[in-house]
Formats: C-alpha cells, structure tokens, sequence
C-alpha cells in the first residue's frame, strides 16, 4: 500500500516537472493559475497547448507502454518480451511509412496503419513462434520476433532510401516523441487505450495461472487459448495506441514491469496497475530530462529512454533472478 | 592527410625546382653563349584554385561538370557551361526563372547518384552545393570524400559557404566566417578562372553586387525586424535556420536579424513551439523544399500550419499575420542570393523595397 502511494507520488512529481520545465520560463505558480483558470497570455497559451498536451501524451502513452510490457511479459513468460522486442513497433512503423509513401498526410489516419502493421506484425510472429514442437515457447516467440523486426525493419529503410521526401517525414517517425500528437489523436485513440486496459485487467488472474505452465493452467482451470486472444488483442491495442500517440519509444515496456515486479511481487492482478503508473512516471522523466539536456534544442523522448535503458536492460540480464518468470 | 597534401604538392615543388634549375642554366649559359629562344606559352596551362582548404588544380577548362544541390546547379548556369553538364541531382525548387530553359537542357535526377554512378558518367568535375554529398559518414547519400575523387582524377569544389572545416565532415563543422556574401563573389571569381569563363563571373558578381547593394541602400536606417526560417516538422517541432546558416546572411542584408542567430551548431536546429514563442520573432518566413517543381505557391501549406498551430497564437508573426511563403532554396548560398534578398526585402521593408 504504502509503495503504491509512493509510485503515485513520483508520477504526480513527473507530471508537476512535466507542465513546469521548459524552454519557455514560466514560474510554477503561473503555471497553477493557467491551469486552474485559464487566461489568455503567452504563458497560458504554452502550457494549454504545449505543456498539457505533452503531459497527456506521455501519460497515456506511458501507461499503455507499460501495460502492455507487463501483458507481454506474461503472455509469453519472456521476462526479455516487450512490444519493441516481439516486432510489433517494427509492424506499426513499416506500416506508418507505407502510409506516408502512399500519401497518407494527417496523423489521425496514419491510427489505422499502425494498428494493422502491429496486428500482423503480431499475428506473423505468434505464427511463426508456435511452429514446431512445444507451441509458443518464450525463446522460439522471441527469436521470430527478433527475425522479423529486423527483416520489417529493413524493409521501412528500403521505403524510405526510394522516396527523399518519406524519409525527411520518417525521422520524426523513427524516433519516440510526446510532442508528436494533437488533442485529436490523443481523443481518436482513447477509446483503444480503454478497451485495451479493460482486456488487461480481465486477463491479470489468469496470467498468474499460465505463469505456472500451461499445463498446470488447465488443470486450474484457466481457458488458456481464450485468454491467450485477449491477452494479445490488449497488448495490441496498447502498443498499437502508444505508437499512435507517440511513435516507437524504446524500453518502456519492457522496464517498466520489471519495476513493477520489484515493488509487488509476481502478482499480475499487481504488476498491472502499477507498470500504468510507473509507465508514465518514467516516459515523463525522461521528457522532461530530453528538454533540459540540449536546450534550446530537446532530445526526443525516444532517444532519452533509449540511452536510459540500455545500461537498465544489462542490469536486468545480470539480474538472473528476475530474469525468471 | 598530411600524406594526401604533400602527394599534391610534389608536382609543385618539382616546378619550383626546374624553374629554379633552369634559371642556374639560363645564367650559365648567357655567360658563356647566346641566349636559348623563349620556351612558347602552352594553351590549357594547369591552374589551381583553393577551396575549402584543398588546392583544386585543373589542367585546362573541365568540360565534364557534375552539379548536385540548388546553388551549384544554378551557379553553373549562371556561369553559362550549362553544355558542360554531364547530370545534375537533387534540386531544392525550381530554378530561378532566368535558368528553366538551359535547365531543361540537362539530365535531372531528383536523388543523388551514388559513387559509382557518379563515375560512370565520367566527370572531370564535381559541384557541390551542400557538403554531405563529400561527407564520410553521412546519413545523406555520398560519393566519397573530396580526395578519394580525386585521385581518380576528379577535381571537386563546395560552395565555400558550407565547407566543413575539414575533408569528409559535414554541417556540424562550418567555420561561421565563411558564410558570407563575399564567399559567394569568391567561388564566382575562382571558378570562373577555373572554367576559364572569367567575364560571365565578373559580371555575375557585379551583377549581384549592384542588386544587393541597392537593396542595402534602401533599407539603411529602417528598424530591423527580427525574423525566423521557420519549418513545421511531422513530431510536431520545427526546424530552423541558425546564425552559420547562409539564411542569416540573407535575412540581415535585407534588414533585418535572425532570431536565431546566436545558435551555431549546425545549420538546422529542432526546437520546441515553446522556443519559438520565448524568441517571439516579428516575421515568420517558411522553408518549403525539396523538389525540382516546387515554387513559393507550394509553401503556402507551411504558413497554414504554422498559422494554424495553437501553441503559437501569441507569436508576433503569427498575430500580425506575418508568415510569408519562403523555399529553402531562397535561403541556399549561391547566386540565389540577390533574388532572395530582395524578396526578404520587400517582405520586411515594402515601403521601401518593391
């Protein structure tokens, strides 16, 4: 309880960083005014339009990140899964370029070609995983994943070398970023990001059952192939939101439920929860590190977690103990 | 590097030491017998001019050209050896409208050839308006350093306002003394020697001279605007121009100041909407880019979305209505430059500039 308390604590302290740390000075109180009442001045205007926003993107793409890292996890019982890491960024951003080679110009509608590039992207590597004898082992899923993403991710590198005017569009692609996304795509995705929490939440018990082996999951009577559907519809909605939202955003997902863990155990009905709290709090931070870092310019989210997380993934290797599901 | 200079050196010095050898003969000889006849003139004499630090030696006129980016292929038009390209790449916009019709003349392709497509057109020259197409390593394709071409006999030259400050790097490394007007009248003057197309150069820079000259004139004493080049990016930052950007040159002939003058990293700097807010610039101009039709028409969308953005309804420009259609190409280091900045001109000063 007291640890939960604790996680909102950090993630109200990044969202208070988050509407108040910027290149454009304005003093916390001011901030709290235009919050609270709106006025019309510059300052009002930046945080209506630029520092609330972001707060929202990172919020919602955050919690969506971590969920469906934590969803991953237990799905496959890969302690290493993570939307990145089973290719379904790899999906949404082959998809994302298609979309932008083929015309494709407001953000709204790029929504659906990144929901369908991470659903088959999904569906491939699901495939192509339970190949084999013993079904969908976490190594085999892991393995078709990696494959994939590398071969998804050389073919948005072969979309984008044909067409200049693509890859001057796609770097801003290729890279996580919190400012991407207006009000509209944060309202477009919403309803996705609700039904994917709801599947979350549905699947928690029954991942702690499948957590023991799916043998010992039907014996408990947990309906594993249904609960293995709803399991990745919600990671993909989520992942699939998150990319909306925010692009590809490294490390998140697959982080935060190894915090989670720490905290609470290998609970799922725990893990969830707190990886939607935790999400944000980190993807917030490190928003807030990548304005600081280089003003005037700013380090796109994407790359903060990126550098961030590397050093965070070694520790966790070294870390055998976690490493086992 | 030290290796690759004194391999260009050698036939320098061994000229030197004939020169000097033959000198001791000549004196020997006069005092003893009568004086040899005069050696005759050679035509097509081997001439050499620096560029970016690297001594380009031509002997006689190339008449294989190969220009890539804006500024070189609208210079070698300007410099009238347009039947000496052999291919031209990656324009920014149209040409200026003195230049469609020899443009229409040459092969066009709209991405960079690689190395190897490059030398198979066989160029005795390269003209480069951006020094990525020379970079190391580089995102943007590239066809290899400058010395690598040339020791396949490939003389090559960058539009002095973007030399990096050493062979193979890129925007990173521009020396900000270099990003000049004067540059520009430099590389007219060099390759018309080069070209052995003198007069056109000459008249080019003077050209160039009375047009800008003018325009100074005219907006001395005026209040100077500050002014920003402005570009929407898809993550919802933008890009802009910063002080060693060939923009700023322009912008402040015309009379007025870069509000981003003070940064100097690299030419185009990402910022946030909040950045451009606190820097609260009086004119927005655009920086459509990049294909071989584009005109200012075409950056009438950046304006709408630079208008269009919330975040940056309290931004003078944006209040006064001051957001102006402006192609990246206008803000390229070449002989652009008297056009753009008479535009910028009459876009900061139209009572006095029309």
């Amino acid at each position: 309880m007291v640890r939960t308390v604790s996680v909102v604590a950090v993630l109200a302290g990044a969202c208070g960083l988050s509407l108040v740390v910027g290149s454009y000075p304005i003093p916390p109180s001011d901030v709290l005014s235009a919050v609270v009442s709106p006025g019309t001045g510059a300052a009002d205007t930046i945080v209506h339009h630029v520092r609330i926003p972001r707060t929202l993107s990172g919020l919602l793409a955050g919690s969506a990140l971590g969920v469906a890292g934590a969803v991953m996890q237990g799905l496959t019982r890969n302690p290493l899964a993570g939307p990145g890491i089973l290719g379904i960024n790899a999906g949404a951003s082959l998809a994302v370029v298609t979309a932008i080679a083929l015309g494709v110009t407001a953000a709204g509608d790029y929504l659906w070609f990144a929901f369908a590039g991470a659903g088959a992207a999904a569906l491939l590597v699901y495939g192509f995983g339970s190949l084999g004898r013993g079904g969908a082992t976490p190594v085999k899923l892991a393995l078709a994943g990696a494959a994939l993403s590398a071969m998804v991710g050389s073919m948005t590198t072969v979309v984008t070398l044909l067409d200049a005017a693509t890859l001057d569009q796609y770097r801003f692609w290729a890279v996580g970023s919190l400012t991407r996304s207006g009000a509209d795509v944060t309202a477009a995705v919403g309803p996705f990001l609700a039904v994917g929490f709801v599947l979350a939440v549905a699947v928690a018990g029954s991942l702690n059952a499948l957590a023991l082996g799916e043998d010992m999951a039907r014996s408990l009577g947990t309906p594993v192939v249904p609960v293995r559907v709803l399991a990745a519809s919600s990671v993909l909605l989520l992942a699939g939101a998150a990319t909306v939202i925010a692009g590809p955003v490294a490390f998140v997902g697959l982080a935060v439920p190894h915090l989670a863990r720490i905290l609470a155990g290998p609970d799922y009905r725990w893990i969830m929860p707190l990886s939607a709290l935790l999400g944000p709090a980190l993807l917030l931070l490190a928003d807030v590190a990548g304005r600081l870092l280089v003003q005037p310019e700013q380090l796109q989210v994407g790359i903060v977690t990126g550098l961030a997380g590397g050093p965070f993934f070694l520790y966790l290797v070294r870390r055998r103990k976690v490493a086992q599901l | 590097m030290p290796l690759r200079r004194r391999r260009n050196s050698v036939p320098i010095i061994s000229r030197r030491a004939a020169a000097v050898a033959a000198a001791v003969l000549t004196a020997v000889a006069t005092a003893c017998a009568p004086p040899p006849p005069e050696p005759a003139s050679t035509s097509g004499e081997a001439i050499s001019r620096d560029n970016c630090g690297i001594d380009v030696a031509v002997d006689g006129p190339p008449d294989r050209v190969y220009a890539a980016y804006q500024p070189a292929v609208e210079i070698a038009h300007a410099l009238g050896i347009t039947d000496r390209l052999v291919g031209t790449a990656f324009l920014d916009a149209q040409v200026l409208p003195e230049y469609v019709d020899q443009q229409e003349r040459v092969d066009y392709v709209p991405s960079l050839p690689s190395r190897e497509a490059l030398l198979e057109m066989k160029p005795d020259f390269v003209l480069s308006g951006f020094n990525g197409f020379f970079a190391e390593q580089s995102a943007d394709s590239s066809v290899g350093t400058r010395a690598s071409l040339r020791e396949l006999g490939v003389q090559s030259w960058i539009l002095s306002p973007l030399c990096p400050s050493e062979d193979g790097l890129t925007d990173r490394s521009i020396d900000p003394a270099t990003v000049t007007v004067e540059s520009i009248y430099r590389d007219l003057r060099d390759l018309g020697a080069l070209f052995e197309v003198e007069d056109t150069a000459e008249a080019v820079i003077s050209d160039m001279r009375r047009r800008i000259g003018d325009v100074e004139k005219r907006v001395s004493g005026a209040e100077r605007p500050s002014v920003a080049i402005v570009s929407p990016n898809d993550d919802g930052s933008y890009g802009v121009a910063s002080g060693i950007d060939f923009g700023s040159h322009v912008i402040e002939r015309a009379g007025g100041t870069n509000a981003f003058a003070d940064l100097s990293d690299t030419r185009n700097i990402d910022i946030g909407a909040e950045e451009l807010v606190e820097r609260d610039p009086d004119v927005i101009l655009t920086d459509a880019c990049c294909n071989a039709d584009l005109t200012r028409q075409d950056a009438r969308s950046e304006v709408d979305a630079i208008l269009r953005d919330p975040a940056l309804a309290d931004v003078t420009a944006v209040t006064e209505k001051a957001v102006h259609p402006f192609l990246f190409a206008d803000r390229s280091a070449g002989v652009r430059a008297a056009h753009s900045i008479e535009l910028v001109a009459s876009i900061l000063h139209p009572n006095r500039v029309d």
